[in-house]
């Protein structure tokens, strides 16, 4: 109200007389749109990934497969929701293919009915059964163990073989780990539970929490620097993260890694606990032979071995071996429990992460 | 004089004289369809809370609801505090004294708004945790060589969420007061300064009430839908437990209904607004006085007022940037390429092209509200901001669903009905980024026009009309000169939000289409942030900009 007609303002707008101001502010917004790109057509030679893992964990991968078939992959990266997006879209989706980390994801994805079956002898023939659905609706692409680290400074690593021994007093004040609630502590819990029933499980987690050494926090390379800190001994982690540490460009990072030892647990009964990766066709994919192609190649001793070399996970295909990194950890013996048991188990499992206040 | 500078009314309406049923009228079909539209993606979600949750309530209650919850609204109060006490009292410093540094610390006071929550929360942990160079001197002059050893305040906790958030969103707050000290009749201070009283307590401070109301309830908007900040500090707050029920429980119903109980914190809080702005309207058709000299500080007094503005301005901006510039000294970010510059194209782009939809979209409702709509209409269009106050990822999925059911029913209608042969056209296109952000962002457009139409005397309007003029002339000759400050000053508060706005880009956008953030949010989420300095850096120089125009724009619109 300072001055009621500046005369810069007056000149301003005399030119757009004709039309009111929010027509022209509109015109210019949708102008300023539709100078974004607008929805790609799909090309012929391309493919549309929805992923749960990062564009550049993928990129290898991709790049091998451009370069094996001339096929361009597109990918849009989120890291929840995509299961809704894919659902609200409908027919009507862009997407071919759905890569994801945890099982859950995809047995969301599966109990939604939103995977077409896979046909592919070549798949049938990578990827053990157990690891497949069994109406072939996904694939697991690779395989994370989730083990325990210790410091190396720790006396009484000997006292430490099962999940089960993190909740005995031996370690109070001792542990560290990431929320309860992530995906892969929750999916290690449903593996608790299949093993020794949902109160026995509890108790469990109940011990785990009387243990920490600090409010659960930070991802799974935190928890190697929260024990080179002196911060506590002992840690859950996934195995390639440790593999990702020990090869990083960074110095404090390989310090994290070498200040602990990994435990394989339950090597003398279950088998220590893994989790996969996978990958499904979307159901209303107009460009299923090509998802297909794509996900077998995936599955190829050539794309596991990328897997294996570059990502320190272990090898779905069993022709290819892991990494000489990953290697040096040890062979170990895999929990046999079916991988959707997991999935079947994982809300019962955040219910008791709730209850616990891990 | 002063009584006759305020002209107090709690009543508006020009509509009214015309009774009420004459006819219908345009202007107000327009701003219900468009509030309409507005909610569509809020109501998407109510529509999904209202599904079955099966027993999760029941388990929520005994368990987590009660820490959910008391978090929440600690982190609501924490963070209201703190973005209060940083906001007002730097905003009176840089109006009322005369300091030197004081040019320089009224625009680097705003710069914090384009600085992303998750980036200030993942510097300063950076800064404050075990290896940082605080513990490292710690260590030093202790004799310590573990953690254990000493006791440290743990940075990833409540408190640590507080500080963070309220250094990055104080200048809501600050814009707004310092807006309404300037604006505020220097009459009125004149009165407190012959009369001997505290100028700041019973002039400045009531006077700008409203306005720091307004500030204050973007930031508890913001608050209570963050997820990235609560997430890295692990506070369970009701944004995590949404993620909890929704990933881990596998029910989006359920999900759905704890965002709602966010929300009617929310509505309440507008509630609030809503008579802070009633009871307080005033405006000054006079305003020839001269504008209240700034007082001269001593040497004392210019070190106490810098230090309580850098103070903010250290935590909300130059630790982040500092941290940042060394991860890209040291060599630990990744070179510019060819995605990290589209990327920072779009973003700019899309922040530049939503600045000027939402700003024009809230100049109509705001205008027509406020001079022919009813008290409902008024109402409506407030609500119209809720969108504000849900996670983005939540918002994320009402606008899937509405692009979704959209996209069917036109296929269905074209192709079906008409024979045309059509694919969707919301689905997996920029288009329904650009609807969640129009959702979302409204309510800093509207706070923006709303804080401008209750400066605008309202005899202005009424005598365009008595004069002949119809309602749009009026409005673009008489209403729009005096709010055009106030709109460039909206319009450059949605760009630094939509520039550094994630989880709707990231899971609405078409492929290939990366933001600044979406490309460092996939190093970040990993705990890599130093391979994604000099994107993220990105972010918050590009904020610059904005914010120095902001600044100019705010100082003419203060006529000092």
């Amino acid at each position: 109200m300072s001055r009621f007609t500046p005369p810069e303002v007056a000149r301003f707008f005399r030119p757009a007389r004709a039309a009111s101001f929010p027509a022209v502010a509109l015109a210019g917004g949708l102008a300023f749109a539709l100078a974004l790109p607008i929805t790609p057509a799909q090309a012929n030679g391309e493919i549309n990934i929805y992923s749960y893992r990062q564009p550049f964990l993928l990129k290898p991968l991709l790049d091998a497969y451009e370069d094996k078939t001339g096929t361009k992959a597109n990918v849009v990266y989120a890291a929840k929701g995509l299961a809704q997006r894919l659902e609200a879209e409908g027919e009507q989706s862009p997407a071919d293919v759905v890569l994801t980390v945890d099982i859950s994801r995809l047995s969301v994805l599966a109990d939604k009915d939103l995977f077409a079956p896979i046909s592919s002898a070549e798949i049938e023939k990578n990827v053990p059964a157990q690891f497949r659905h069994p109406e072939g609706k996904w694939t697991a692409l690779s395989l994370r163990a989730r083990v325990i680290a210790i410091s190396k400074k720790a006396g009484d690593a000997d006292k430490l073989k099962h999940d089960e021994d993190l909740a005995t007093p031996a370690w109070k004040g001792r542990l560290c780990t990431r929320p309860g609630s992530h995906v892969y502590n929750r999916a290690l819990l449903a593996s608790v539970i299949a093993a020794h029933g949902v109160e026995e499980a509890t108790a469990w987690a109940k011990g785990v929490v009387g243990n920490l050494a600090r409010k659960p926090q930070g991802h799974d390379r935190a928890q190697a620097k929260a024990i080179m800190e002196g911060q506590c001994d002992v840690a859950i982690m996934n195995s390639y993260y440790m593999g990702k540490m020990m090869t990083s460009d960074k110095a404090e990072q390989k310090d994290w890694a070498n200040a602990v030892n990994l435990i394989f647990p339950n090597q003398g009964d279950r088998g220590t606990h893994v989790n996969i990766s996978g990958g499904g066709i979307v159901k209303t994919s107009k460009n299923k032979d090509e998802a297909t192609r794509l996900l077998a190649f995936l599955t190829s001793p050539e794309a596991q071995r990328i897997y294996a070399e570059t990502n320190f996970e272990y090898p779905v295909n069993p022709a290819v071996k892991p990494s000489e990194t990953v290697k040096s950890w040890g062979a170990f013996t895999k929990d046999k429990l079916s991988i959707e048991k997991i999935a079947e188990l994982s809300p019962t499992a955040q219910k008791v992460i709730d209850q616990t206040g891990w | 004089m002063v009584d006759a500078a305020l002209s107090s009314s709690g009543t508006t309406g020009g509509s009214r004289s015309r009774g009420p049923l004459s006819r219908v009228d345009a202007w107000s079909v327009g701003a219900v369809i468009l509030a309409g539209l507005l909610l569509l993606p809020v109501a998407a979600v109510v529509y999904a809370a209202s599904g079955s949750s099966g027993d999760l309530w029941a388990h929520l209650a005994t368990t987590k609801l009660p820490l959910y919850v008391g978090n929440t609204l600690a982190l609501m109060v924490g963070v209201g505090v703190v973005a209060a006490v940083f906001g007002v009292s730097s905003a009176w410093i840089v109006y009322r004294y005369d300091f030197f540094g004081r040019e320089v610390l009224q625009w680097i006071l705003l710069l914090p708004a384009a600085v992303p929550a998750y980036i200030v929360a993942y510097t300063l942990t950076d800064f404050l945790e075990y290896a940082g160079p605080v513990q490292g001197l710690v260590r030093d002059v202790g004799g310590f060589s573990s953690a254990r050893e000493y006791w440290f305040p743990e940075i990833r906790s409540l408190g640590g969420a507080v500080l963070v958030m309220g250094a990055v969103l104080y200048p809501y707050v600050y814009v707004m007061a310092r807006t309404a000290f300037s604006q505020t009749p220097s009459s009125l201070y004149e009165v407190a300064i012959i009369s001997d009283r505290s100028v700041f307590r019973t002039v400045a401070l009531p006077m700008a009430r409203p306005a720091i109301v307004g500030g204050l309830t973007l930031v508890l908007m913001e608050t209570v839908s963050d997820f990235g900040t609560v997430e890295y500090f692990a506070v369970e707050t009701l944004t995590l437990g949404i993620f909890n029920v929704w990933i881990g429980m596998h029910s989006l119903a359920a999900a759905a209904q704890i965002a709602l109980v966010g929300f009617v914190f929310i509505l309440v809080l507008l509630t609030i607004e809503q008579r802070a702005r009633a009871e307080r309207r005033f405006t000054d058709p006079a305003s020839r006085a001269l504008p209240l000299p700034r007082q001269k500080l001593s040497p004392l007094g210019t070190l106490g007022a810098i230090v309580a503005c850098l103070l903010p301005i250290g935590i909300g901006f130059i630790l982040p940037v500092s941290v940042l510039v060394g991860f890209i000294l040291e060599g630990s970010s990744l070179a510019p390429n060819a995605t990290m510059l589209a990327a920072a194209q779009n973003s700019i782009m899309l922040a530049g092209g939503m600045a000027i939809l939402v700003v024009a979209m809230s100049a109509y409702l705001g205008i027509v509200a406020t001079y022919r709509g009813g008290r409902r209409l008024r109402l409506l269009t407030q609500i119209a901001s809720v969108g504000y106050a849900f996670p983005g990822a939540i918002l994320a999925i009402g606008a899937v669903t509405v692009g979704g059911a959209f996209d069917a029913l036109s296929v269905r209608v074209l192709s079906g009905g008409l024979g045309i042969e059509t694919g969707g056209w919301l689905s997996g296109s920029i288009g329904l980024v650009m609807i969640a952000c129009a959702v979302r962002f409204k309510a800093i457009g509207y706070g923006a026009v709303g804080a401008g139409l209750a400066r605008v005397p309202e005899n202005m309007m009424h005598a365009s009309r008595t004069l002949g003029r119809g309602f749009a002339e009026s409005t673009r000759r008489v209403v729009v000169p005096l709010l055009w400050r106030a709109l460039l000053a909206g319009a450059l508060l949605v760009f630094v939000d939509v520039m550094k706005e994630l989880p709707m880009t990231l899971l609405l956008r078409p492929f290939g289409f990366e933001t600044l953030p979406t490309f460092v949010y996939q190093y970040a989420k990993d705990e890599l942030l130093e391979e994604a300095a000099l994107p993220a850096l990105a972010i918050l120089v590009t904020g610059i900009i904005p914010v120095v125009l902001m600044n100019a724009t705010l100082e003419r619109l203060n006529r000092r």
